[in-house]
C-alpha cells in the first residue's frame, strides 16, 4: 500500500531539514507560492476532499473558506498537536520523525488563509516531539522557510511552539484557544466559531497535525492523484494507531476504505493470543462506540464506520479480547473522562463524576439494582447537552458497552464479581 | 442613547406560540422574559458575557438539532422557540439533579436562603426526589479532604464550595468588569474550586459584588453572615454617602441596626456594581462609638448636657457675637455628605438668620487664599457629564485622578468603554494608578507639574495643527498665552517625552467621541484653577461637547451644596431665589471661603464657627494652620456622629444623625438629583441635621415660621434653578506652570488622599472596611524602597518643615519614582501636620532602626 505520510518515516535523518529537502521537501510550498493565489489553494484543498484528522473529519478546505477575507483583524492558524485521545499516537510520530512535513503544511495553510502567525500547541508530555518541532522551526527560519518574505514570495510567517500543561481537554479546539491565551483550558460555546472569532477574538483555523502534514503531498502530486487513494467521500490515506490485544500494535498508514480486518489481521498480525477470541473493537479512539466481532470487515472510512454505528474519530483502533471484563473497560473509560472534564458545564462536570461513582461501585461488587438504567438515564442527560463534545465522548462508549454487554453488568450486580474469569493483561 | 437615529433593528420571532418583536442582539432568554416566560438560569447575567456554562436555560429552537442555550442564542427573524417541551423539561430536571448531587442542602442555615436561584429553580422546575445515593461532598483538596468547610478567601468574603454551582459569575465579574486577578477557578472538573490565588486574598475594591452576584450561598460576607434571615429585614432605597458617584444601594435593617447594603442597579450610574465603600460604608451608622448626648465645654472639659441647654447656649452665643461684633464674625462649614435638605437649612441659618455670607462646603482644598475658583474651573465642575455616556467613548484622557479611588463607578465605566468599545485610554497623573493596565499610555508628570503637561499637550495640538474650529492666527495667539512657551520646554518641565505627548495629541484629535476628565489630584492641587484653564482650552481646541469634559466632584453631595449656594459668593439669580424662599434680604457683606474663615479665626476676625458633619481638624490639608485657627476661636460648635479632632476643640458638640437616619437627597457628580429614604431612626439623643438647624433658627429668631413639609420641594426648586454655565467656545485662558516650592532638603513629594478602601473620616468606623486597611501607612515605590534600604513594614520617620510622623512602610509595586502616599482616613495620625503652604508637600524620609 502506498505510503504517503510515512514514506520516509523510517529514515533516521528525515527530521533534519537537509534530508527533508533532499527527499523533495518544501517543493510543494515553492509550487504554491509560484502557481497559486491564496483562494486557489483553498479551492484545491476543497476539491482534494481532505478531511480533518483530529477526530471530527471536517473538510479542511471548507473550514478555511469560512475565514473572512475582509476582516481587519489578524488571522491565526493553530496546529493541534495536543494528541491525548486514548489509543492515539500518530501525531507524535509525525512530529518526531518528519516535522518538516507538518511545517510545510502549516505554511501552505497560513498562505491560504492569510495568517502571519501560527501556533503549534503540543501536548505537555510530548517533550521529545516538542524538541524536534522546535529544532525544525529553527532550521526552517535559518533556511528562509519561515520569517519575512519566505522564498522571495513576499509572504511572512512566524511560528510559535507552545507546550500545554497536559490536559486532554486542551485538544478540544476552543479549550486550546483559551489555554493558548493564557486562560484556564475551558471550552467555549459556539457560535462564534473559531474561523470567525477564535484566538484573541480573531479569525482562527485549527487543524490537526496529520491534516496539515497531508497538504504537501496533495500539492506535489495533484488532486487526481490524491483522490485516487481512499474512497469517494473519504479520499486519501490516514495513519491508524493500532493497540490492544494484537500481535503487532503500532501506527499504520492505509488508504481510507481499507477493511478493519486488514489492519488487525494483516498489519497487526492478528489477535495477541489466538486462544482468546475477539470481543470488541474501539475503532476511532476511546470516545467512539464499540464495533462487534462480526463488524470486523467494515471499511475504515468515515461513512462506513458511521453506518456501522461508530466513528472513525482520530483513528485509534483498540482491540479487546474476551479476557476483558467490559465493566472494567467502562470503568477505565469513565474514570478517564471524569478526570479530564474541564468542569465548565454542569452535565459533563457532574454527570461524569456521578457515572464514575456508579460504575466504580458496580465494578467493586457494590452495584445496586437499577444502576444500569440509572447509568443510561444519566447518559441521556449528558448527551447533546454540553458545551463541547467531551460530554458526548464520555457517554458514547459507556452507552455502547452497556448496549452490547448489559449482561456483564447484571452479572456484576447480582454476583458481586466479574463474569470474566481470566486475568486481563492490562 | 441620544436620538441620533440609530434605532435598533427589530426582530420578530415566536416563543411558545406567542409572536413578539424585540431589539436585534437580544438573546432568547431575555426575549422570553419580555413576554413573561421565565427560563431558569444560573450563569447568565445581563452585564456579563454569556458563557453557556450551567445549561439550565436550554430551550428547543426549530432547525437547531440539539437543545440550545437561550442565554447565548441571539434572536433571529422567524425563529420558533419552545421553552417547555418534554425534552427540555427533562433536560432542566437533569441539570438540577446534577447540581444537587453534592449540594449540602443546608438551606436552613444558609444566608442565601430565600433569595437563592437554586432554591427557586428547584422549586419551579426541579424534581423532589434525588437518585443520588452517595455522600454529598465535593472533595476540593484530596490531601486535606476539605469538603464542607467554609474558607475565608478575602477580608470580607467566605466561600463554601459545596454550595457552588460553578457558574463562574464571580470570577467573570472579577476579571471582565473589575479587571482584577485576585479570584479564580482552580483544579478541574468536579473538583473545580473558586479561590484566591495561593498566598493572596480577594480584596479588590469591588470584591463585594462577587457575594451579591453568586446565585447561591457559596460566597457570603462577614457583614451579613448568620445575622438575620433576609425576609425578616426591611429595605430602604438609598444612595452611597461617601464619594460623588451616587451609587444606588438598598439598605437592609430591622429595629436594631442596619445589616447590609446591596446594589440597587441604576444603569445611568453604577450598572448594578457597587464598590466596597458603598457596600460596607453604611456601617458607621451602627457604630457603638456614636455620640449620643450633646456636650458643653465647662472649665476646659466637655461635659454631657441636654439638647435644650445646648441649643440655648448656641443661640445665645451666636446672637451675642452678632450683636456685639457683627454677623461677619460668624461662619459655617458644612460637610460634603450632608443632604440637600440639611444644606438648605444651614444656608438659611447663616445667610438669613445670622446674616453672614461666610459659609462653605469645600473643606478639602489647599490654598483657597488665592481667591475663588476660576471661571474655567467652575464651568468644568458644573459640566453635565453623565457616567453612562463614558461607555460610548472611543478615547478618554483621565487627567489628575486616581480614578478607582476617586470615582469607583466612573472607573468601571472607563473599563467598560475599553472592553466593549475598544476605547483608547490615556492617563496622566503624578503617580501610577490602577487604570494603567488599560491605558494606551500611562503618563506620569513630575510632582506639581501637571500644568506643564497640559501646556505641553496644548502646544502639541497647535504645533501639529490638530485643533478644530480656529484659524492659524488664533492658534498663534493661544500659544502666546502659554508658559512654558514651547513644547520642548513644557515637556522637559513635566518630565514626559515630546514623542509621547505628540502621540497623545494626535489620538485626542482623531477621536470621534473624546472625553477629558479631571479628578482628585487636580482638585487637591493649589494650582487647580490654572489646570482648569488649561483643560478648558483643550476642550475648545478639540471642540468637544460640554458634557465630555469635566472636573469630577468629590463628595456625595458636594454638587448639591454648590447648587444650593453653600459657598460665599452667590450668583445673582440664586441669591434672588433664596431671598424669595426665605422672605428675607441677604447680607451684602462679602463672605469668606474655608481658608479665609480659618485665616479670619487665626487673626481673630472671626469668633464663632459652626462645623456640621465635617472634620477640618483632621482633613484640612494644612495641619498647623487649621489647628491654630480652631484653637483661636472664641466659640466652636461641632455637630457630628463621632468625636473628632475638630469636635475635641469644640465648645458645644451636637450628636448628629447619619445620612440613613433621615429622608433626604443628594446631587451626584453628574448633577443627578437622587432621593434616599430613611432606614432606621436615630437612637435617642441623636438628631437629624434638619431638626438641629430648625431648633437653632427658632431659638435665635422665635418669630421664624417653618413649614418642613415643603422643605424637600424648596430644596429641589433651588437646585433646579442652578444655571449650568456653558463653555464659551471662543474663549481661551492664559496658562502658566506655577513655581514649585523650594524643597532642597526635602526630596520626596508627599501625596495625601484616600486609602483604596476608605473615603473621608467616617469609614474608619466601618469594621468591614477596616479589615482591608486598619491603620495609616506610608506607601512608596519599590525603587525608592530599594534606594533607601526599606522593607515592607519598616518604621519610617517622615518629616517636613512643619512636622514629623512615624509610620509603617508599605511597598507598592504600583508606584514608581520618588512620590510617596499617606492616607488621611485614620484619626490616629495627623497626616496633615506634614503639609503647609511653606512645605508644599515635600518631605524627607528616615528609616528607624527598631521596629
Ligand atoms: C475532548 C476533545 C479532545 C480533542 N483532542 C484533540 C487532539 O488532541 N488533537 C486534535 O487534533 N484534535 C482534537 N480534538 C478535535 C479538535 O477539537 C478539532 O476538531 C480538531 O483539532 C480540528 O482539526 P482537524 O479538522 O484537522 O481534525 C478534540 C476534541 C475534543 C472534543
Ligand atoms: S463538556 Fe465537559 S469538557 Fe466540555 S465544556 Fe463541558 S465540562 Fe468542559
Ligand atoms: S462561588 Fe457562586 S458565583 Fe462563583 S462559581 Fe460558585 S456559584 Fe457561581
Ligand atoms: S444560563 Fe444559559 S447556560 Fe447558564
Amino acid at each position: 500500500m502506498e505510503q504517503v505520510l510515512f514514506k520516509y518515516i523510517d529514515d533516521p535523518e528525515q527530521h533534519k531539514i537537509e534530508r527533508y529537502i533532499e527527499n523533495g521537501g518544501y517543493q510543494a510550498l515553492a509550487k504554491v507560492f509560484k502557481d497559486y493565489k491564496p483562494n486557489e489553494v483553498i479551492d484545491l484543498v476543497k476539491s482534494s476532499g481532505l478531511r480533518g484528522r483530529g477526530g471530527a473529519g471536517f473538510p479542511a478546505g471548507l473550514k478555511w473558506s469560512f475565514v473572512p477575507k475582509n476582516s481587519p483583524k489578524p488571522k491565526y492558524l493553530c496546529c493541534n498537536a495536543d494528541e491525548s485521545e486514548p489509543g492515539t499516537c500518530k501525531d507524535r510520530v509525525l512530529m518526531e520523525r518528519d516535522p518538516h512535513m507538518m511545517l510545510e503544511g502549516i505554511i501552505i495553510c497560513c498562505y491560504a488563509i492569510n495568517a502571519h502567525h501560527a501556533f503549534v500547541y503540543i501536548r505537555g508530555e510530548f517533550v521529545f516531539p516538542a524538541k524536534r518541532v522546535e529544532e525544525a522551526v529553527e532550521a526552517a527560519y535559518a533556511k528562509g522557510y519561515l520569517g519575512k518574505n519566505i522564498m522571495g514570495s513576499g509572504f511572512d510567517l512566524d511560528i510559535i511552539v507552545h507546550t500545554g500543561g497536559g490536559a486532554y481537554i486542551c485538544g478540544e479546539e476552543t479549550a486550546l484557544l483559551s489555554s493558548l491565551e493564557g486562560d484556564r483550558g475551558l471550552s467555549r460555546i459556539r457560535p462564534p466559531f473559531p474561523a470567525i472569532s477564535g484566538l484573541y477574538d480573531s479569525p482562527t483555523v485549527i487543524n490537526n497535525v496529520e491534516t496539515l502534514a497531508s497538504l504537501p503531498s496533495i500539492f506535489n502530486n495533484g488532486v487526481d492523484w490524491y483522490r485516487s487513494h481512499g474512497t469517494e467521500k473519504s479520499p486519501g490515506t490516514k495513519v491508524f494507531s493500532l493497540s490492544g490485544n494484537v500481535k503487532k500494535p503500532g501506527n499504520y498508514e492505509i488508504e481510507l476504505g481499507t477493511p478493519l480486518s486488514y489492519v488487525i489481521n494483516d498489519l497487526g498480525g492478528g489477535m495477541e493470543d489466538e486462544q482468546y477470541k475477539l470481543k470488541a473493537i474501539i475503532p476511532g479512539g476511546s470516545s467512539t462506540p464499540l464495533l462487534m466481532p462480526d463488524q470486523i470487515d467494515t471499511p475504515l472510512d468515515y461513512e462506513s464506520i458511521a453506518e456501522a454505528g461508530s466513528m472513525l474519530g482520530s483513528g485509534a483502533i483498540i482491540v479487546i479480547d474476551e479476557r476483558a471484563c467490559m465493566v472494567w473497560v467502562a470503568m477505565k473509560l469513565i474514570n478517564f473522562y471524569q478526570h479530564e472534564s474541564c468542569g465548565k458545564c454542569t452535565p459533563c462536570r457532574e454527570g461524569t463524576a456521578w457515572l464514575k461513582q456508579i460504575i466504580n461501585r458496580i465494578e467493586r461488587g457494590e452495584g445496586q439494582n437499577g444502576d444500569i438504567d440509572l447509568i443510561i438515564d444519566v447518559c441521556g442527560n449528558i448527551m447533546g447537552r454540553t458545551i463541547c463534545p467531551l460530554g458526548d465522548a464520555a457517554v458514547m462508549p459507556t452507552e455502547s458497552i452497556i448496549k452490547h454487554f448489559r449482561h456483564e453488568f447484571e452479572y456484576h450486580i447480582e454476583h458481586k464479581k466479574c463474569q470474566v474469569k481470566t486475568d486481563y493483561p492490562f | 442613547m441620544s436620538g441620533n437615529g440609530n434605532e435598533k433593528e427589530q426582530i420578530t420571532l415566536t416563543i411558545d406560540g406567542q409572536e413578539l418583536t424585540v431589539d436585534k442582539g437580544t438573546n432568547v432568554l431575555e426575549a422570553a422574559a419580555q413576554i413573561g416566560i421565565e427560563i431558569p438560569y444560573f450563569c447568565w447575567h445581563p452585564k456579563l458575557d454569556s458563557v453557556g456554562a450551567c445549561r439550565m436555560c436550554l430551550v428547543d429552537v426549530e432547525k437547531i438539532p440539539k437543545p440550545a442555550v437561550s442565554c447565548a442564542t441571539e434572536v433571529m427573524p422567524g425563529m420558533v422557540v419552545k421553552t417547555a417541551t418534554d425534552e427540555i423539561i427533562k433536560a432542566r430536571r437533569g441539570v438540577l439533579e446534577f447540581i444537587l448531587l453534592n449540594h449540602p442542602l443546608d438551606c436552613p442555615t444558609c444566608d442565601k436562603g430565600g433569595e437563592c436561584d437554586l432554591q427557586d429553580n428547584v422549586f419551579n422546575f426541579g424534581i423532589d426526589k434525588s437518585r443520588q445515593t452517595f455522600t454529598r461532598k465535593r472533595v476540593i483538596d484530596t490531601q486535606t479532604k476539605t469538603t464542607f468547610d467554609d474558607k475565608r478567601i478575602g477580608p470580607e468574603v467566605w466561600r463554601n464550595m459545596n454550595r457552588c454551582v460553578t457558574c463562574f459569575k464571580c470570577t467573570r465579574f472579577n476579571k471582565e468588569i473589575a479587571g482584577e486577578w485576585d479570584l479564580g477557578a482552580f483544579q478541574r472538573g468536579s473538583s473545580t474550586v473558586i479561590d484566591a490565588p495561593p498566598g493572596e486574598q480577594i480584596d479588590n475594591l469591588y470584591s463585594g459584588n462577587v457575594v451579591e452576584i453568586c446565585p447561591v450561598g457559596a460566597l457570603t460576607n462577614n457583614d451579613w453572615r448568620y445575622k438575620i434571615r433576609n425576609w425578616k429585614a426591611t429595605k430602604a432605597d438609598s444612595i452611597c454617602s461617601h464619594d460623588a458617584d451616587g451609587q444606588n444601594i438598598t439598605l437592609w435593617y430591622d429595629h436594631r441596626q442596619l445589616f447590609r447594603a446591596t446594589s440597587r442597579p441604576n444603569d445611568a450610574i453604577d450598572d448594578g456594581w457597587i464598590c466596597n465603600i458603598a457596600r460596607y460604608g453604611y456601617q458607621y451608622i451602627n457604630s457603638p462609638d456614636r455620640l449620643t448626648k450633646p456636650l458643653i465645654k465647662k472649665g476646659g472639659t466637655q461635659v454631657e448636657a441636654t439638647w435644650p441647654e445646648a441649643i440655648e447656649l448656641i443661640a445665645k452665643k451666636f446672637s451675642k457675637i452678632k450683636g456685639d461684633k457683627g454677623s461677619v464674625c460668624i461662619a459655617g462649614l458644612l460637610g460634603g455628605n450632608q443632604s440637600n435638605e440639611t444644606a438648605y437649612l444651614f444656608n438659611q441659618l447663616f445667610r438669613s438668620v445670622l446674616h453672614s455670607n461666610s459659609v462653605d462646603y469645600r473643606l478639602e482644598y489647599t490654598g483657597l487664599t488665592d481667591g475663588e475658583h476660576s471661571e474655567a474651573y467652575n464651568c468644568l465642575y458644573d459640566a453635565p457629564f453623565q457616567i453612562s455616556s463614558l461607555e460610548t467613548a472611543d478615547c478618554v484622557l483621565i487627567y489628575g485622578s486616581n480614578l478607582i479611588k476617586d470615582h469607583p463607578a466612573v472607573n468601571l465605566r472607563l473599563r467598560k468603554a475599553y472592553r466593549k468599545n475598544d476605547a483608547k485610554v490615556y492617563t496622566a497623573n503624578p503617580v501610577e494608578t490602577k487604570s494603567g493596565d488599560i491605558s494606551t499610555d500611562e503618563l506620569i508628570y513630575n510632582p506639581d507639574c501637571g500644568t506643564a503637561f497640559l501646556v505641553a499637550l496644548t502646544h502639541a495640538l497647535i504645533d501639529g495643527k490638530l485643533y478644530k474650529n480656529i484659524d492659524e492666527a488664533k492658534a498663534a495667539e493661544i500659544k502666546s498665552l502659554l508658559e512654558p512657551s514651547n513644547l520642548n520646554e513644557a515637556a522637559t518641565r513635566c518630565g514626559i517625552e515630546v514623542d509621547r505627548i505628540n502621540y497623545l495629541a494626535s489620538d485626542l484629535a482623531g477621536a470621534k467621541n473624546l472625553f477629558i476628565l479631571g479628578g482628585d489630584y487636580l482638585r487637591a492641587s493649589s494650582d487647580r484653577s490654572r489646570q482648569a484653564n488649561a483643560l478648558y482650552n483643550l476642550a475648545n481646541l478639540l471642540d468637544i461637547p460640554d458634557s465630555n469634559s469635566a472636573i469630577l466632584a468629590s463628595q456625595a453631595n458636594s454638587k448639591g451644596a454648590r447648587f444650593l449656594g453653600l459657598s460665599p459668593q452667590l450668583p445673582a439669580k440664586l441669591a434672588k431665589t433664596l431671598a424669595d424662599k426665605w422672605g428675607t434680604t441677604l447680607p451684602e457683606s462679602t463672605g469668606c471661603n474655608t481658608s479665609e474663615i480659618l485665616k479670619g479665626a487665626l487673626e481673630e476676625e472671626i469668633d464663632a464657627v459652626f462645623v456640621m458633619g465635617a472634620n477640618p481638624g483632621m482633613r484640612y490639608p494644612d495641619g498647623p494652620f487649621v489647628d491654630a485657627a480652631l484653637d483661636k476661636l472664641d466659640f466652636l460648635v461641632v455637630a457630628d456622629l463621632f468625636e473628632t479632632a475638630t469636635s475635641l476643640k469644640a465648645d458645644v458638640v451636637l450628636p448628629l444623625a447619619g445620612w440613613s437616619e433621615a429622608d433626604g437627597s443628594y446631587v451626584n457628580l453628574s448633577g443627578m438629583y437622587q432621593k434616599f429614604s430613611r432606614a432606621l431612626k436615630p437612637k435617642a439623643g441623636i438628631k437629624a441635621g434638619t431638626e438641629i438647624l430648625q431648633l437653632l433658627m427658632t431659638a435665635i429668631d422665635p418669630q421664624l415660621k417653618f413649614d418642613l413639609s415643603s422643605l424637600s420641594q424648596n430644596t429641589r426648586d433651588v437646585i433646579d434653578s442652578w444655571a449650568i454655565p456653558q463653555r464659551d467656545k471662543e474663549k481661551f485662558f492664559p496658562v502658566k506652570q506655577a513655581h514649585i516650592v523650594d524643597h532642597e532638603a526635602f526630596p520626596y513629594r508627599l501625596l495625601i488622599g484616600n486609602d483604596l478602601h476608605h473615603y473621608g473620616y467616617l469609614t474608619e468606623h466601618c469594621p468591614s472596611l477596616m479589615k482591608f486597611a486598619s491603620e495609616p501607612y506610608v506607601e512608596l515605590s519599590t525603587q525608592l524602597a530599594e534606594k533607601l534600604g526599606i522593607d515592607d513594614g519598616d518604621l519610617l520617620r517622615i518629616e517636613s518643615t512643619s512636622g514629623k510622623l512615624v509610620l509603617k512602610s508599605k511597598i507598592s509595586e504600583f508606584f514608581e519614582g520618588d512620590v510617596i502616599f499617606i492616607p488621611n482616613n485614620f484619626s490616629a495620625v495627623d497626616v496633615n501636620c506634614l503639609v503647609s503652604k511653606e512645605t508644599g508637600g515635600w518631605v524627607k524620609i528616615e528609616k528607624l532602626d527598631d521596629k
